[in-house]
C-alpha cells in the first residue's frame, strides 16, 4: 500500500483520476495548484486507486494524503 | 619508486573481478574491483591494522585509495589503521591525486580506547586539511558507525552501497538510550540517508555500481577538461505549452550535458536538481529548480543542498550552468522555523564567492528573492541567458497587481475582479518590463532560442577563464 501525500499546501484544482482506477506509476492523479502554479500529483508504483481523498476546490495541507494505492 | 611509505608493497593481479557478480567484502577485492582492469599499481596490508591501502590507475588517473577490512574486529579503527589511512592522504595530496575510502567499520576501536579516538580525530584532521585540494570520495558498503560516519561526511561525495548503513550509535545503543525500535536500514540505510538527511549523495544498487559511481566522480571532479563548443539539440519541446504548467526538468538536464550525468541528492530536496556532467566534453555542474516537486520553489533544504554543491564545483574547477525556473522562495512558517534565512543565505554566499565562469539560463520564471538566489548577474554571473518564454518579477504580475492596486480591485464587484486584474497584470508587465527590462539593464545578456541553449552556454564557457576556488569544501 501507497499513500500519496500532498508536499506542500494547495489547492485541488482537477481529479483527474477516479477511484478504483488501475494506475500505472508516473500516471497523474490530481492536479493541485500552488505558488501560481498547476503541480501534478503522481502516482508512485502500480496498483488501483484505492481512495482518493480530496475534491476539487479542497485546500490540502503539507502531509495530507491525497490518494492510496494499493 | 614507492608512493605508500608504510610496508613493502604486495602486487596482486586481477584475478576476481571478471567472474563475481558483486563484489566480495574483502578490502583487496574491493580496492581491486574500484580500479580499472589490472590498475593497482601497490596494495599495501600492513598487518593488524585493519585497513589496507593503494594506489592505481583510474580511468587512466592516477587515484589512491583506502578500505577498511571488516573481517578484522568488524573494520574497527584502531591506532595504527588511522596513521595508514593519514598516510594515504599524504600520499593523495603530493601527488594532487583524488583519494576514494572504502569503508566498513565500526569506527574507533573500543579496546585501544583513547589512542584510537585520537588516529580517528587525525583522520579528520587530515581531511578537513584536503578539502578542497583533491576530490575525496567515499564508498560505504556496509555498516560504518561513529568515526567511520563522520569520515565519509567531511568528504565531497558520498555513495551509498545496497548494505552500507552510516549512523553515529547503532540501532542497540538508540533503543537502550531513547528505547525507540529501529533496524539498521531504517536508521542508517539508504532510505533514510537517500531522502531525508542528505548525508548521501549517491544511492547504488549494487556494491559494484557504488565502486563505478566513485569512478566517475573521480573523473569528473579530479578531470575537468576543457570545454568546447556543443552542437545544440531541440529543448524548446520539452516544456510544457502552459506556462502554469508544472513538468520534470530532468529531459531538460538530460538534454543539455552530452550524456546524463551523475545526478547528487537525487531524492534529497528534489525541488532543485544537481547533477555533474560533461558539455562539450568537459565537467560542468547543473543546477536546476524542479517544477515537479514543491513547483521548483526553493526551500531551507534545496537552498543548502545547491549551496555545497557551488562550492563542491568552485573547488575543484568545474565550471556552473543554473538553469532557472523559480516561483520564489516557499512561504510558511515551518521554512522559516527552519532556518530558510540562515540557510537561503548560503546559497547567496556560496554563488557570490565562486570563482568558476558561471552561466545562468532562465527558462521560465524568475521570481524575487530565489531570483537574486539562482546565479543572477547581481551575484555576479559570468553570462545570463533567458528564453523568450522567460519572466523576470520581483513576483508574478497578477499577484503584484493585487498589492499594488488594491483600492482599485476592492472597488469593482467581485465578479469583475478577475477581468480587472487581469487587465492591469498586462499593463503592469508592459510598464515594468518583464525580460526586456531585465535586457535594458544588462542584467540579461541574450535572449536566446531554446534549441540554441547548447552552443550558447558551452561558447560562454569555453571563452571564460577558468578559475577555481581557493578555499574547502566544508559540509554545509
Amino acid at each position: 500500500m501507497a499513500e500519496i501525500r500532498a508536499e506542500m499546501v494547495a489547492n485541488v484544482w482537477k481529479v483527474v483520476a477516479n477511484q478504483g482506477d488501475a494506475v500505472e506509476d508516473g500516471d497523474t492523479l490530481v492536479i493541485l495548484e500552488s505558488m501560481k502554479m498547476e503541480i501534478p500529483v503522481l502516482a508512485e508504483g502500480a496498483g488501483t486507486l484505492s481512495e482518493l481523498r480530496v475534491e476539487e476546490g479542497q485546500v490540502v495541507q503539507e502531509g495530507d494524503v491525497i490518494a492510496v494505492i494499493t | 619508486m614507492s608512493l605508500l611509505n608504510i610496508d613493502p608493497p604486495v602486487t596482486i593481479a586481477d584475478p576476481i573481478r571478471a567472474n563475481i557478480s558483486d563484489v566480495d567484502r574483502d578490502p583487496r577485492a574491493r580496492l581491486t574491483a574500484l580500479f580499472d582492469p589490472g590498475g593497482v599499481l601497490e596494495l599495501r596490508c600492513p598487518e593488524g591494522t585493519g585497513v589496507v591501502t593503494a594506489i592505481g590507475c583510474l580511468r587512466g588517473r592516477t587515484v589512491v585509495a583506502f578500505a577498511t577490512d571488516p573481517a578484522i574486529q568488524g573494520g574497527a579503527m584502531g591506532r595504527n589503521g588511522c596513521e595508514a589511512i593519514v598516510t594515504a592522504y599524504r600520499t593523495a595530496l603530493s601527488n594532487h591525486a583524488p583519494i576514494i575510502g572504502v569503508w566498513q567499520s565500526g569506527g574507533a576501536r573500543l579496546a585501544e580506547g583513547v589512542a584510537s579516538l585520537d588516529g580517528v580525530g587525525q583522520i579528520f584532521t587530515a581531511m578537513t586539511k584536503a578539502s578542497g585540494r583533491i576530490p575525496q570520495i567515499s564508498v560505504v558498503l556496509g555498516p560504518a558507525a561513529g568515526g567511520a560516519a563522520y569520515g565519509p561526511a567531511l568528504t565531497d561525495i558520498v555513495i551509498l552501497g545496497p548494505n552500507g548503513r552510516v549512523f553515529v550509535t547503532g540501532p542497540d545503543v538508540v533503543r537502550s538510550v531513547t528505547g525507540e525500535d529501529v533496524d539498521m536500514a531504517r536508521l542508517g540505510g539508504p532510505e533514510p540517508h537517500g531522502r531525508r538527511s542528505g548525508v548521501v549523495h549517491v544511492i547504488a544498487d549494487s556494491d559494484r555500481e557504488a565502486l563505478g559511481r566513485a569512478g566517475e566522480a573521480v573523473d569528473l571532479l579530479g578531470g575537468a577538461g576543457a570545454i568546447r563548443p556543443a552542437a545544440d539539440r531541440r529543448l524548446g519541446e520539452l516544456l510544457p505549452e502552459s506556462p502554469r504548467r508544472a513538468y520534470d526538468v530532468h529531459p531538460l538536464i538530460d538534454g543539455l550535458l552530452d550524456e546524463p550525468g551523475l545526478e547528487l541528492h537525487a531524492r534529497w530536496a528534489p525541488n532543485l536538481v544537481t547533477t555533474l556532467g560533461r558539455l562539450g566534453g568537459g565537467t560542468v555542474g547543473v543546477l536546476a529548480n524542479n517544477p515537479l516537486r514543491l513547483g521548483g520553489c526553493l526551500d531551507a533544504t534545496s537552498a543548502e543542498k545547491a549551496a555545497r554543491f557551488v562550492r563542491t564545483c568552485d573547488a575543484f574547477g568545474v565550471p556552473l550552468v543554473v538553469m532557472v525556473d523559480v516561483p520564489g522562495y516557499l512561504p510558511g512558517v515551518a521554512q522559516e522555523w527552519d532556518g530558510v534565512v540562515r540557510r537561503g543565505a548560503k546559497l547567496l554566499h556560496a554563488f557570490a564567492e565562486a570563482s568558476v565562469p558561471r552561466v545562468t539560463v532562465v527558462t521560465r520564471k524568475a521570481y524575487g528573492g530565489a531570483y537574486i538566489a539562482m546565479n543572477s548577474r547581481s551575484l555576479d554571473a559570468t553570462r545570463v541567458f533567458a528564453w523568450p518564454t522567460a519572466e523576470i518579477a520581483v513576483m508574478g504580475a497578477v499577484a503584484a497587481v493585487r498589492v499594488l492596486k488594491r483600492k482599485e480591485i476592492a472597488a469593482v464587484p467581485e465578479a469583475d475582479r478577475p477581468a480587472l486584474e487581469a487587465k492591469l497584470a498586462a499593463a503592469h508587465e508592459a510598464e515594468s518590463g518583464g525580460v526586456g527590462r531585465a535586457v535594458e539593464l544588462g542584467l540579461v545578456d541574450e535572449i536566446i532560442a531554446p534549441d540554441r541553449t547548447r552552443s550558447a552556454v558551452s561558447r560562454a564557457l569555453a571563452a571564460a577563464v577558468i578559475e577555481r576556488g581557493r578555499h574547502g569544501n566544508i559540509p554545509l
